[in-house]
């Protein structure tokens, strides 16, 4: 399903904007593709969203979910999808989007980005509540792979199968988290360069990246490092294989200095443009 | 089944539980184990973020260490039940005042409701603007018939202990040097937000009883009747004043006089 409100970001580079740097921000406007948020910060209105309406006025925004758990085992969460909905009507973002993760089962909430076993089962769930979200915010909603550090031995798909059909059924895009499939690559020896071949290019629309660290052997998407080289490598191959699109670079814990995220951005951008005139020779 | 799958994994990690055997058990170069390890860490640290985010002055109250423990405790008895983590620390001044470690901080309690007020405020929504120019063509005799209504932020806490003081003497760039006489009488706060900034300011027993009243629909001339009846004292125009100030008044209407 391809709703009334399209995608718009640009292929460029932005940051994913976190309320350490908000007054910056607007006080320097710096020169940024576009930014993203994450949506359950402006559930309510009140003061975060009258920052995110001046950040509008400037920069395209990309909202993105942490909480609506598109394959968790209860009832779809209509406060929340309602909370974002009034959100998508109020800021008009140029991009929706969500995880491939549950968070609540039996009255557990548990609030993190979970995975579950790829199984035909869990993507006709999935599908059902992509095709809820759709309809209620009238829009493509992307959905983004995830970074674990366990699976499961009943999945009978990979990621990169499972995301393939769901796009196929449901008409959502993807937000390929380049840093996620480097760290599933390195924990679960899933295959990147297969991922990469199994999901369709053309329903791609934006990509993240971002530092992880280590505890005990395991990488963990922690957003609190600079990128590695190993994941400019593999955004690089990302972007040979699939092509430009808007890059992200997130940063969610010890948040530095707005001017790293912009160094970040930066090295982002030359990658893209590198690769943009390759496709325009 | 999806479904037995996933509850598994959840009281695996909320409850400590075994997880599935259908959970992969060899990673190249962790355990199982680790990788569990590292999703409940996840769950408790969110939930603890969650928890400093809101109450920043419990927090420097008790130490990191202490509000560390403290979280615990709260998470294992009060387990998230939304997925926006801004809902999370709701009940927390009532746990805190049955936490025997810390009982003897006698205001924490209501500290904690006061900042849990100040995280309402700022994520609620906005009111209208008082409009001063119709307010001042309301005929004087009209105006015990006035209904004042307050900005959605808008809240009062009442205690025994000054908390407002606390409140400011534990915000950034607050000075260090500070004496607050826990034995003074009670303190009410007056919660409200004006553009992206939450205010916290002092009212008098008065002034919290007239805009209690208020808030609760009374007409400006029965509530300041009222006011008047306990506390003679109670000053309405400077009352207003201050109301107006902070951001608190949103709009009017008139009833008739019944």
């Amino acid at each position: 399903m391809n709703g009334p409100a399209t995608n718009t970001l640009p292929s460029a580079a932005g940051i994913g904007l976190r309320a350490p740097h908000y007054r910056e921000v607007l006080d320097t406007l710096p020169a940024l593709g576009w930014v993203e948020v994450h949506s359950e910060n402006f559930f309510g209105g009140g003061a975060p969203l009258h920052t995110l309406f001046r950040v509008r006025e400037h920069y395209p925004v990309s909202l993105h979910g942490v909480g609506l758990g598109l394959a968790s085992v209860t009832p779809l969460d209509a406060g929340h999808l309602s909370a974002l909905a009034r959100l998508c009507a109020d800021v008009q973002p140029a991009a929706v989007s969500e995880h491939l993760c549950w968070s609540a089962a039996d009255g557990m909430v548990i609030n993190d980005l979970l995975p579950f076993p790829y199984t035909r089962e869990a993507l006709d769930h999935v599908a059902r509540r992509v095709d809820q979200v759709q309809e209620r915010l009238q829009r493509q909603l992307l959905v983004e792979n995830l970074s674990s550090y366990l699976s499961f031995s009943r999945s009978e798909m990979t990621e990169g199968e499972f995301l393939a059909e769901l796009t196929k059924r449901t008409g959502c895009g993807i937000l390929f988290d380049v840093e996620n499939l480097y760290v599933n690559a390195r924990n679960l020896g899933v295959d990147a360069d297969a991922f990469i071949k199994a999901i369709p290019a053309a329903a791609v629309k934006e990509y993240h990246l971002a530092g992880y660290s280590m505890r005990d052997g395991c990488l963990v998407d922690t957003h609190d490092h600079p990128i590695y080289p190993e994941v400019w490598d593999l955004y690089e191959s990302v972007l040979r294989h699939i092509g430009p699109r808007p890059t992200l670079i997130e940063w969610d814990t010890d948040i530095p200095e707005l001017a790293v995220l912009m160094g970040e951005a930066a090295k982002a951008r030359q990658r893209l443009e590198a690769v943009e005139e390759c496709h325009a020779a | 089944m999806l479904h037995d799958e996933l509850s598994h994994f959840a009281q695996a990690i909320v409850h400590g539980h075994m997880p599935s055997p259908r959970i992969r058990q060899a990673y190249a170069d962790y355990s199982a184990e680790t990788a569990l390890g590292v999703y409940r860490n996840n769950y408790r640290g969110n939930l603890h973020d969650a928890l400093a985010g809101a109450y920043p002055v419990i927090k420097q109250l008790v130490g990191d260490d202490f509000f560390r423990f403290l979280a615990r405790q709260y998470i294992e008895q009060h387990p998230s039940r939304s997925a926006n983590l801004h809902h999370f620390g709701l009940e927390l001044a009532g746990f805190i005042a049955t936490f025997e470690p810390a009982k003897e901080l006698v205001y924490l309690p209501d500290v904690a409701a006061l900042e849990w007020a100040c995280h309402v405020a700022y994520f609620a929504d906005d009111g209208d603007v008082l409009d001063l120019n119709a307010l001042a063509q309301v005929p004087p005799e009209r105006y015990p018939d006035l209904v004042l209504h307050t900005h959605p932020s808008c809240h009062v806490v009442r205690s025994h202990y000054p908390i407002a003081a606390i409140w400011h003497a534990h915000q950034p760039g607050a000075s260090e040097d500070f004496h607050i006489d826990l034995d003074g009488g009670p303190g009410y706060a007056l919660v409200s937000r004006k553009d992206d900034i939450v205010q916290v300011s002092e009212l008098t027993e008065a002034e919290a009883v007239w805009l209690q009243g208020i808030q609760a629909g009374a007409r400006l001339g029965d509530a300041t009747v009222t006011t008047l009846e306990h506390y003679p004292d109670f000053d309405l125009q400077a009352t207003l004043l201050k109301l107006v100030a902070q951001n608190t008044l949103a709009n009017f209407n008139l009833e008739k006089t019944p």
